[in-house]
């Protein structure tokens, strides 16, 4: 008779953005089991838009999360002009980006320093690195202090940003500060390059060595971003976003309140390392040379290169904050907004939210949102997470179990996942 | 108190993670650290106890599954002080917009026919379920309500809710009125102060973040009756004001009253 023991288990999974659970069940045989359970309350946030007036959705979208609401502002609004037939003028467009730039800086740096460093230092909690890391903790907190200021500039405020309506922008900030943003964004890329190179040095483990399918957004203008029209696979194969359903499907699963996804009946990956894999040839500048010189390091099969990949994107996302402010000034002054007529129809927008490929569908009618469909990264990523941290588990359900749970939660932090994101956002 | 130390737990049910992110963002959490025993806060804390007693609980997000239900009645028995943090922990979040609308049509339309072995419930403040002391506003907060509250409890004292609208902070900033010069239905005269008036120096009309006013000085029914005059509708109304107060008792009853008032 075959015995099956007591789970492993981490109830809460810390330092993560949300509320998940790990549950590793072990028989005689090896590792049985590997659940990620998702526990955060749902929230119904299609089922409680719908029917409501569009602007007033809007505003309530970004309380999806908090790491990336301005990646949920910027991807809703653009999904409700699509649905109208409006596309904002180049300048407004541009200055979007640096916003969700801001966003990008932000919470990389959030992910790589406070959530994901303390692991390889050996400390419970970053708070308790302040005396022995200095520099690294005075790093991380200049890093998402820029981050946060773009935001509070360009989007109103660092969490659950106001400022970005239909047609354009409530204000723009003036001249001189998105001057003074360019000349912070450049005494900021030497702080990058450290990150990079601190994050470069960490260990990626074998254990979870594989291949893995990747899910990008294709961005516009063929230059490395954030905004495009179509979704690229690292299996060569590209489709226009408005057909994600025909690729990726949705499935409940019991142990969780997110929903599962699968490309082509697989699990797969989104996220920085995803974006990296596919659209690398993309890349310009000082992240282009780095990318050439640790290209073994930022490599498709393993997802704790999803952490250096987070570095690598601040590097670039800095140097491409200050050429997309450069196009901006060029053409100051700038209208902050152009009216939009409200219009029925359906409107769909895929953008790289900092951990993966955010999807909104939105159809409107009569200037109410007649019906939403919000997939956001982590629910993408949770089939393939379960993955890994089978294959962390079945290298190490031998071990002393906290050596496994911590190494179970690396794993999972490593695609920095979002939780409350995921949670019921999606609709059958 | 132990060693001089206040022993601090900041918890999180159903949310979107903002009020913890904020408070964690603020630079001076760093002067804080000496002072503070963190005993539970999973964000940041890998080596974090729910069950621990506190000082002061700190909770973030709405009740919104059975075992939330559990976790704040353990948080209320170990804690001295228990403080609902942000828009859903005071006043049930943007997720109580619906409140009306039973959770199984909610349910059915997200994830069909399907069940998860968690038991969901319909969003509520913790209020609801334990005796709260002290509330911090806002979706999310600002850092200073955060050093505001935390700054009172140090010094053995506490901290004094905002009495007046966001209007009064408009009016200092000089923007212009979003409600009378832009005509579009701003709710910062019933809407909490303490955030500088934001969103109308945006331009942008208040969503009401921060909840209604509190010592029942909200007036719903005044600022309804300006909105019924720029001609919306009573259910227009009442969904914009219940974005972020579904759960105020005197809404509904105030509304009413302005739109009953024309049928006599």
């Amino acid at each position: 008779m075959s015995n099956v023991y007591l789970p492993i288990t981490v109830d809460h999974i810390a330092r993560v953005e949300g509320k998940g659970g790990v549950e590793i069940v072990v028989g005689d045989d090896g590792v049985k089991e590997v659940r990620l359970n998702i526990i955060e309350g749902p929230r119904f946030f299609e089922a409680i838009t719908v029917g409501k007036k569009l602007e007033e959705a809007l505003a309530v979208y970004p309380r999806i999360c908090s790491f990336c609401s301005a990646a949920h502002k910027l991807t809703a609004v653009e999904a409700a002009e699509k649905a109208m037939g409006f596309a904002p003028r180049e300048e407004i467009q541009t200055l979007r980006e640096v916003l969700y730039i801001g966003d990008m800086i932000e919470s990389h740096v959030l992910h790589l320093y406070l959530l994901v460093l303390p692991d390889y230092l050996g400390y419970s909690n970053p708070l308790k690195m302040v005396d022995e890391y200095k520099k690294e903790i005075g790093i991380a907190l200049d890093l998402k202090n820029l981050g946060s200021w773009m935001m509070d500039e360009l989007g109103s405020r660092a969490i659950h940003q106001e400022n970005v309506v239909l047609g354009g922008f409530g204000k723009l900030p003036g001249k001189n500060t998105l001057e003074l943003m360019k000349r912070r964004l450049r005494e900021a890329l030497p702080k990058t390059e450290y990150t990079f190179e601190l994050f470069s040095k960490l260990e990626q483990y074998g254990e979870v060595e594989g291949p893995i399918t990747h899910l990008a957004v294709k961005p516009r203008g063929d230059v490395y971003g954030i905004y495009g029209d179509y979704i690229s696979a690292s299996d060569g194969t590209e489709f226009p976003s408005e057909g994600y359903k025909e690729h990726i499907k949705e499935f409940v699963v019991e142990h969780s309140f997110a929903k599962h996804s699968h490309y082509h009946r697989k699990p797969f990956m989104v996220g920085a390392i995803s974006r990296v894999v596919n659209h690398a040839d993309k890349l310009y500048g000082r992240a282009k040379e780095l990318y050439e010189s640790h290209k073994d390091l930022l490599r498709p099969t393993n997802p704790f290169a999803n952490n250096l990949a987070q570095a690598l994107e601040l590097v670039y996302f800095t140097e491409r904050a200050i050429d997309l402010i450069d196009e901006a000034l060029a053409k100051w002054p700038i209208r902050p907004r152009d009216e939009v007529e409200i219009k029925d129809g359906f409107g769909v927008s895929t953008t790289e939210a900092p951990r993966g490929i955010l999807v909104y569908a939105l159809e409107v009618k009569d200037g109410r949102v007649a019906y939403a469909d919000i997939i956001t990264p982590t629910a993408f990523n949770l089939a393939m997470m379960e993955e890994h941290v089978r294959m962390m588990a079945e290298k190490h359900y031998n071990d002393d179990p906290e050596r496994l749970k911590l190494l179970a939660e690396m794993v999972v932090r490593a695609y920095d996942p979002c939780i409350s994101c995921s949670v019921h956002v999606a609709r059958l | 108190m132990e060693n001089g130390k206040v022993r601090i737990g900041f918890y999180a049910l159903t949310s979107c993670y903002g009020c913890q992110l904020q408070f964690a963002m603020m630079d001076e959490i760093l002067q804080l650290l000496p002072r503070a025993e963190i005993v539970c806060w999973f964000m940041v804390e890998r080596d974090s106890y729910e069950d621990e007693p506190v000082d002061i609980a700190f909770i973030e997000g709405s009740v919104s599954t059975e075992e939330e239900v559990e976790l704040v009645k353990r948080i209320r028995e170990n804690a001295k002080i228990v403080v609902a943090v942000g828009s859903c922990a005071a006043h049930g979040g943007v997720q109580s917009w619906e409140k009306d609308k039973p959770i199984e049509e909610l349910w059915k339309a997200v994830y069909g026919n399907a069940t998860v072995k968690f038991r969901p419930k319909p969003a509520k403040p913790v209020e609801e379920y334990i005796k709260v002391d002290y509330r911090i506003y806002g979706c999310p907060p600002e850092k200073k309500d955060f050093l505001y509250a935390l700054g009172t409890f140090l010094v053995g004292s506490w901290p004094e809710d905002i009495d007046y609208p966001v209007c009064v902070e408009c009016r200092i900033n000089g923007h212009p009125c979003i409600l009378i010069e832009k005509g579009e239905p701003c709710l910062g005269p019933v809407t909490r102060a303490g955030c500088d008036a934001r969103c109308p120096g945006f331009g942008i009309a208040c969503i009401g973040c921060r909840g209604a006013i509190g010592y029942d000085v909200a007036w719903f029914d005044s600022l309804a009756r300006t909105f019924k005059e720029k001609g919306l509708t009573k259910e227009e109304i009442l969904e914009r004001m219940k974005i972020f107060n579904a759960h105020n008792p005197k809404l509904e009853e105030m509304v009413d009253k302005v739109f009953q008032e024309v049928k006599e």
